[in-house]
């Protein structure tokens, strides 16, 4: 498997090199470039670009952006040297769009029945379908089934298992979910919706409102007491030294029963031979659904790229590809947004169909609107200070007032 | 005698050195001949110019028999105008104007935006099998779009001037038009090699304009908003609304203050210097950062500097048995790539699985209060900045010549006595520069502080100002925390910040006597 | 061994030789030094045993509270050669470092040289200047790079994005800095009355500069080398800007590429590479280390 993915990677870089070789002065071959990020996901657009140039005739340049691919982007379409194509999260759109970097794509009902409603929900801003949905993440609940044979209904009952582990001795930490020094609002958004809170609204047209800031409702003092109640200075489910970084070895390594992660997991856990399962994150006993964040990963075809027809060929007509969609699972272990290749997944990899039920039933869409980009670190530290022992109430509506400013 | 300009001029008499100055000489006109036809090319006259400028400056210094020193110095100062002074004069410009996410580029490309992103589908029109052609020469004709509406197969050709039904088509099994009487159907090379003409290009209808996506498909569609000239307004189609320009904030504004989210740049003066001297959350914790700023910057370069020069003396002894692979192993971790180290570090500080609490017995939260936090961070800027000390410390003692310490030692100076009165004084006049410029790069070291703690602790009622944030930690999450990153205001402060450096820098020469020196 | 014993070395060590009252003991003359330099590199190399213990981990975690790897394997350092375009990134960063670092030395050199040697207009100004252009904040700079850049490789594609001549231009842009102060402290050292002779006996400036200056001041300038074979190596910012062509590419931004995404597992990879890239810059310190001990100490001992 590995090896196979290995040789379409250099048979890509070696076109990529015969094309770098031969660029100059002969008659031109037409030419997509594509950006995307690094990882699994990067290398597995370089292998996809090298099947579409076979196919098409034409010489695709994928370039592996490491650092802050979405400034990048803003950048060099500012400048005049924009790629054609861009890979990236749902949530860039807001940016994108205000800085005039991408164009809308107009998708046939029939394509768009195609995708999964949340996906196709996640790329739409101001009214218009802005990229083409490949891949879909939304975090769930690991448990060990070697100290854990069933998933725990609430999160009571989860904290009241893990307890019983930890003081037995055969665990040392109850729950592996990344808080870290300045905290993880992406990570506690299940806890923080299930205790009653939320952080935009949405108006009639599914749009976010960023007038509706539900920071700074009740319902997020609370959510936050509940929090809180978890914390350092309460059960010591949550703990800020419990970071991205600890989480799998963590829970690998058996001294934390449970993890609160997403399936970019999957592939790493399946080496370490620990017994585990899925299921969704739970809610509190009594309070609302617990909400995952949905993110989607999109192509987007760029404003200003030099061949936007091949560069719009390439995202409606091929990236929306079923075999497309299976291949970007594999490198990435990632829900494919397109049913047909959830459907494919799915009867090969129960796990992803887990992932992916959780987040039909109880996720809700990440904010892609610019304000959303105000508030993850406020929230955060925010989260940071009331688990180590800070009050909920001005703690949050500290947040709360600094957010706000900042929107304006 | 006055010499004149010329190749030995400036005395240069041997042949091999002027073998050297006519090839670098030639170099130099061959490259301005390489560079200049661009220019040319283009049409850069003012571009032109300045490398006509440059050149002549280049040959007469090295032609001339005087200004020696500027032959020594114009290759590094050349480097310095056009990769370092050019930039920051750039970055000094933007500080006058909005220009940041959503007002980046101009006016017009604002409004092309507009109307772009609002382009939708007419309801209930037909989506088309498309192939593009040309009437005439693939590579000059008029683009055509050739037609098919894939429920009744009927074939159209659509031109600038409009959609007529299309007779001889011939059509594969998907409908696609692969051949029509008087067109060229074009290939995809030839469509790429067109691609600026196609994005021009649409049919008009009644209801809008057919454009084409991608390269098979094409789309009755009609932009929902329109900007006017008139009232200098975006108005929206359905719904009537309008949203007028607002030329002091680059953006379009509706009636009750809602703006499009497509805006421009425009000039504003002194806004953002204002707007920094002004803003309350900038005001309420200046004073705290700026201590710990300081502390930080003059700490890091303290215990670096004496960690670094105590290494090398003690190491500094000849003869002194693997000094080389001790050497060499000391610096590692300067070789090592700096941000993943620091990742490394904040690991080993975690409370409850670090390795610095397992190993010592402690149950400190590091970054948890403040002293603590300052600790770690200082630790690692000791861990990752010592060796840079060590390495210039060891180069700077081999200037100090040994007879300086002998004489002393005749003199009956004891050997600390004799360190503290000769060689350290030696070792400064030539460190001093480095400790300044070290001091200025921490002073603004922002992976430092946002990789290691973030700026934690936070006190819970002020998430923005954590207490070992530093100005430009600060500042970042206050330009760039937003819905979109800032640079006129981040210019703005790093004007402030950059005056705050250079005056302690430019006092601190002064202290340590080192510009006097240089005379 | 006897000579450099009894030598009056420039450093403080006397102080406990005479401290301790006597001239005996290994201990005293060298071996605390030999405690001092192990303790110096406990304290440097510790925190890399956390990159070792990634790189042969085949769980690519960054964890410290895993310094015995669950499994010890090559796999990463395979994957790094083999399923990565990393040989050529680092063949990328090797040519780039060394030309920047000989580049930026001499034109570095240079400078120290005219700072040194003459009097002028503008003397002080140029020197305080360089210094002051560099406490500019750095992070705004990169997008007037940028679009600076965007022009350059229009006109000039030789020279613009994804070429290693216009890193290595851009890179050049730093030469005269505090390097160009080292060096100019270090030549400060060189009494004037060497370079005067010579000029009596008619050599010409060029023959002072390289005939003479050159030679002398070796242990600077292999430091300074050093330094600049480090940072440009190192540097990653503008380079991860500069270089998108995944062939242009050094191999710091190559690395970064391999773990930029949050979600990933490619640490364990990252952590081989850092330790192969980090192996240059120790053989050339290792080589560069006969001309520090050289130059002004060689000829002190002789004398």
């Amino acid at each position: 498997m590995h090896r196979a993915r290995a040789l379409v990677a250099i048979t890509a870089l070696l076109l990529a090199g015969c094309q770098a070789g031969a660029g100059a002065g002969a008659t031109e071959k037409p030419s997509l470039l594509i950006w995307t990020g690094g990882g699994p996901g990067g290398e597995a657009t370089q292998a996809l670009g090298a099947i579409f140039a076979r196919e098409n005739g034409v010489d695709v340049n994928v370039q592996i952006i490491p650092e802050d691919l979405q400034t990048q982007f803003v950048t060099a379409s500012q400048a005049g040297r924009a790629p054609d194509v861009v890979m990236g999260a749902h949530d860039w759109i807001g940016n994108l769009v205000q800085n005039a970097t991408i164009d809308p794509l107009q998708m046939t009902d029939d394509t768009k029945a195609g995708y999964q409603d949340l996906a196709i929900k996640a790329v739409t801003f101001n009214g218009q379908v802005y990229g083409m949905p490949y891949t879909m993440n939304n975090i769930v609940l690991f448990r060990n089934t070697a100290l854990v044979p069933d998933a725990p209904r609430s999160m009571e009952e989860l904290v009241q298992k893990g307890t019983q582990l930890k003081s037995s001795g055969k665990a040392q930490e109850i729950l592996a979910l990344p808080v870290g020094p300045t905290g993880d609002p992406y990570h506690i958004n299940p806890l923080f919706t299930s205790g009653g809170g939320y952080i935009f609204g949405t108006r009639d047209t599914g749009d976010f409102d960023p007038a509706d800031l539900g920071v700074a409702k009740p319902g997020a003092t609370a959510a936050y007491a509940k929090i809180r109640a978890l914390g350092e200075g309460g059960a010591g489910v949550l703990k800020r030294s419990i970071t991205t970084d600890n989480i799998l070895s963590l829970f690998s390594g058996g001294k934390a029963p449970f993890m609160i992660s997403g399936p970019w997991q999957l592939p790493q856990l399946q080496q370490t031979g620990v017994k585990y399962d899925i299921s969704p994150v739970p809610p509190f006993e009594g309070g609302q659904p617990a909400r995952p964040f949905i993110t989607v990963d999109a192509a987007y075809v760029a404003s200003r790229g030099d061949n936007k027809a091949l560069a719009q060929e390439f995202v409606t007509n091929f990236w929306s590809r079923p075999d497309t969609g299976t291949a970007l699972y594999t490198a990435t272990s990632s829900v494919p947004a397109l049913k047909e290749a959830l459907a494919t997944v799915r009867a090969g990899d129960p796990l992803v169909g887990k992932v992916s039920d959780a987040g039909v039933e109880f996720g809700q869409i990440m904010p892609s609107i610019p304000a959303m980009a105000v508030v993850w670190d406020p929230l955060g530290k925010a989260e940071a200070a009331v688990v180590g022992g800070a009050d909920p109430a001005s703690t949050i509506s500290a947040a709360a007032s600094a957010i706000q400013a900042q929107i304006k | 005698m006055r010499r004149k300009l010329g190749l030995g001029a400036d005395g240069t008499a041997s042949p091999l050195g002027l073998i050297i100055k006519i090839v670098v000489l030639g170099l130099v006109a061959a490259i301005a001949v390489w560079a200049a036809f661009p220019l040319i090319g283009t049409g850069n006259w003012l571009g032109l110019a300045v490398l006509l400028l440059v050149t002549a400056v280049i040959f007469s210094i090295y032609l001339s028999p005087r200004a020696i020193p500027a032959k020594y110095l114009i290759p590094g100062t050349l480097f310095l105008i056009v990769f370092q002074v050019l930039p920051v004069l750039f970055t000094l410009s933007t500080a006058f104007t909005n220009f940041g996410d959503a007002h980046r580029g101009s006016k017009d490309e604002a409004v092309a935006a507009v109307e772009g992103s609002s382009v939708q589908q007419v309801p209930g029109s037909t989506v088309y099998t498309l192939t593009i052609a040309t009437d005439g020469e693939p590579g000059s004709g008029d683009i055509v779009f050739l037609l098919t509406d894939p429920a009744t197969k009927a074939a159209f050709v659509g031109t600038a001037d409009g959609l007529e039904p299309l007779n001889d088509a011939t059509q594969n099994t998907d409908g696609k038009i692969t051949e029509a009487g008087g067109y060229e159907i074009l290939d995809i090379a030839e469509v790429s090699a067109r691609s600026a003409d196609i994005v021009e290009f649409s049919v008009p209808t009644d209801r809008g304009a057919i454009k084409n996506q991608g390269l098979s498909r094409a789309f009755e569609g009609t932009p929902q908003q329109a900007y006017d000239a008139g009232c200098d307004c975006v108005k929206d189609r359905t719904t009537g609304q309008t949203w007028t320009a607002n030329d002091d904030d680059g953006l379009f504004v509706d009636g009750q203050g809602q703006a499009l989210a497509q805006g421009w740049q425009v000039n504003v003066g002194f806004r953002n210097f204002a707007e920094v001297l002004t803003n309350p959350v900038i005001r309420a914790s200046f004073l705290k950062i700026l201590l710990w700023n300081l502390g930080f910057a003059f700490g890091v370069v303290l215990i670096t500097f004496a960690l670094g020069l105590l290494v090398a003396l003690v190491l500094n002894k000849p003869g002194l048995r693997g000094q080389r692979l001790y050497r060499s192993l000391i610096i590692l971790p300067y070789a090592m790539p700096a941000v993943a180290m620091m990742l490394v570090w904040r690991d080993m500080f975690n409370t409850d699985f670090g390795l610095i609490n397992r190993l010592f017995g402690l149950d400190v939260n590091w970054f948890g209060s403040a002293p603590s936090s300052m600790f770690a961070i200082l630790l690692v800027q000791l861990w990752l900045g010592y060796n840079y000390m060590f390495l210039v410390s060891t180069g700077a003692l081999q200037a100090i010549p040994a007879d300086l310490t002998e004489a002393a030692q005749v003199d009956g100076a004891r050997p600390f006595h004799a360190f503290r009165t000769i060689t350290f004084p030696l070792l400064l006049v030539a460190l001093a520069p480095l400790l300044i410029s070290s001091f200025a790069f921490n002073f603004n070291n922002f992976t430092a502080i946002y990789l290691v703690s973030e700026g934690a602790p936070f006190p819970p009622d002020n998430p923005q100002a954590g207490a070992t944030d530093i100005l430009i930690t600060y500042t970042y999450r206050l330009a760039f925390g937003g819905a979109g990153a800032q640079y006129g205001f981040a210019a703005a402060i790093s004007v402030f910040i950059f005056l705050i450096v250079a005056t302690i820098s430019i006092v601190s020469f002064r202290r340590t006597h080192a510009l006097e020196e240089i005379n | 061994m006897a000579a450099t014993d009894t030598l009056p070395a420039t450093t403080g060590d006397e102080t406990v030789v005479r401290l301790g009252g006597a001239q005996g003991g290994w201990f005293r003359q060298v071996g605390w030094r030999h405690l001092v330099g192990l303790l110096a590199l406990a304290f440097s190399l510790f925190p890399i045993l956390f990159v070792v213990s990634a790189a042969v981990n085949p769980l690519g975690t960054l964890s410290s509270s895993e310094l015995v790897p669950t499994g010890a394997s090559f796999e990463n350092f395979r994957k790094l050669f083999v399923d990565t375009a990393f040989p050529t990134w680092f063949l990328n960063s090797m040519v780039i470092g060394l030309l920047a670092a000989a580049l930026s030395m001499f034109v570095s050199a240079c400078a120290a040289f005219a700072f040194s040697r003459y009097r002028f207009r503008g003397r002080r100004a140029g020197l305080l200047g360089i210094l002051l252009v560099q406490m500019f904040p750095q992070f705004l700079l990169i997008v007037a790079l940028y679009i600076m850049f965007a022009y350059v490789s229009d006109l000039w594609p030789a020279v613009g994005f994804n070429t290693r001549t216009g890193l290595l231009l851009l890179y050049l842009g730093g030469a005269l800095g505090t390097n160009t102060w080292l060096m100019k402290g270090f030549f400060d050292t060189i009494p004037k009355d060497l370079d005067e002779s010579a000029k009596v006996d008619g050599a010409t400036h060029a023959q002072v500069f390289f005939g003479l200056i050159l030679p002398l001041v070796t242990p600077i300038l292999a430091v300074t080398g050093l330094l600049g074979f480090i940072s440009a190596v190192n540097e990653f910012l503008i380079a991860s800007v500069f270089l998108t062509d995944d062939d242009a590419k050094t191999a710091a931004v190559g690395l970064y590429g391999l773990v930029s995404e949050e979600r990933n597992n490619n640490f364990g990879v990252f952590a081989a590479g850092a330790l192969v890239l980090a192996v240059p810059t120790v053989a050339l310190f290792q080589f560069l280390q006969r001309y520090i001990v050289g130059g002004l100490t060689a000829g002190a001992v002789k004398g």
